[in-house]
């Protein structure tokens, strides 16, 4: 069964690489988000900011990506963070405790 | 407690199901007048409980199903039992519940959060390893308003 369950935007502006993420971030698609993200969290000279306006729905699969991608910036040096993030999914990076790891530093 | 009545819910286990698993959750929880917040908190926590299953319970070479119990309890409760028949929870996942609060980048991981958003995200979470694993989980409607 394939759907768009969830959807990728990339937009590459100066220094900085946004990822729109849309839709349902859970077990089913963790192997493409892995495979969309690793590319990118390979750029050490830009920022990475991933907005999640559209993401309904997030698990603690779906946390535990970002942990990597925490991890992986910051072996890099490399700035990331994320944006318009929706209450229902804000509550549970508070939650788990993720929140502070995920804001961007404002100079980057 | 009065039980209203069960729906019983027979999935693969497999992650492409779980969805199905929330879809339903979801159509019983509105139906019992939960409110979107207290729906959202089951749909996390019973998909962490499908995760565990989809992960940890049966061989990939056989995958097995995952049943799925909501009963409604007293009008205001609803039970959710996620039931597998595979290898037990405790001999293959840290039963351990964790968070990142208080550590420092070096030290954080997601091994933990899933069982511990069923503990916080619900009234009660209870474990039974047998032939297999059930997690029950029960969450309470909140007292509304009457219109």
């Amino acid at each position: 069964m394939q759907s768009e369950k969830l959807t990728f935007q990339t937009e590459n502006l100066d220094g900085l690489t946004v990822v729109r993420i849309a839709g349902e971030l859970d077990l089913e698609v963790a192997s493409q988000m892995r495979s969309v993200m690793e590319p990118l969290m390979e750029l050490s000279d830009r920022k990475l900011v991933l907005n999640l306006r559209d993401l309904k729905y997030i698990d603690s699969t779906g946390i535990g990506i970002l942990i990597s991608i925490v991890k992986a910036r910051h072996a890099r040096n490399a700035p990331f963070g994320v944006e318009e993030v929706p209450s229902t999914i804000q509550k549970l990076f508070d939650m788990t405790g993720i929140t502070p790891f995920l804001a961007a530093s404002p100079n980057a | 407690m009065r039980n209203d009545g069960t729906v019983t819910l027979t999935v693969p286990a497999k992650a492409e199901f779980v969805d199905i698993i929330r879809l339903t959750l979801y159509g019983i929880a509105a139906k019992m007048k939960f409110s979107f917040e207290e729906i959202e908190d089951m749909k996390v926590a019973v998909s962490e409980a499908c995760n565990n299953a989809v992960l940890h319970a049966y061989d990939h070479s056989q995958p097995g199903q995952i049943e799925v119990s909501f009963t409604i309890m007293n009008e205001d409760r609803l039970q959710i039992a996620v039931s597998d028949s595979g290898v037990s929870f405790e001999q293959v996942t840290d039963r351990t519940t964790s968070t990142l609060h208080g550590k420092s980048i070096d030290e954080i991981q997601s091994g933990g959060l899933g069982l511990y958003l069923m503990q916080a995200l619900m009234d009660e979470v209870e474990i039974r390893s047998n032939q297999g694993t059930s997690v029950i989980l029960t969450k309470r409607r909140l007292a509304q308003e009457t219109v």
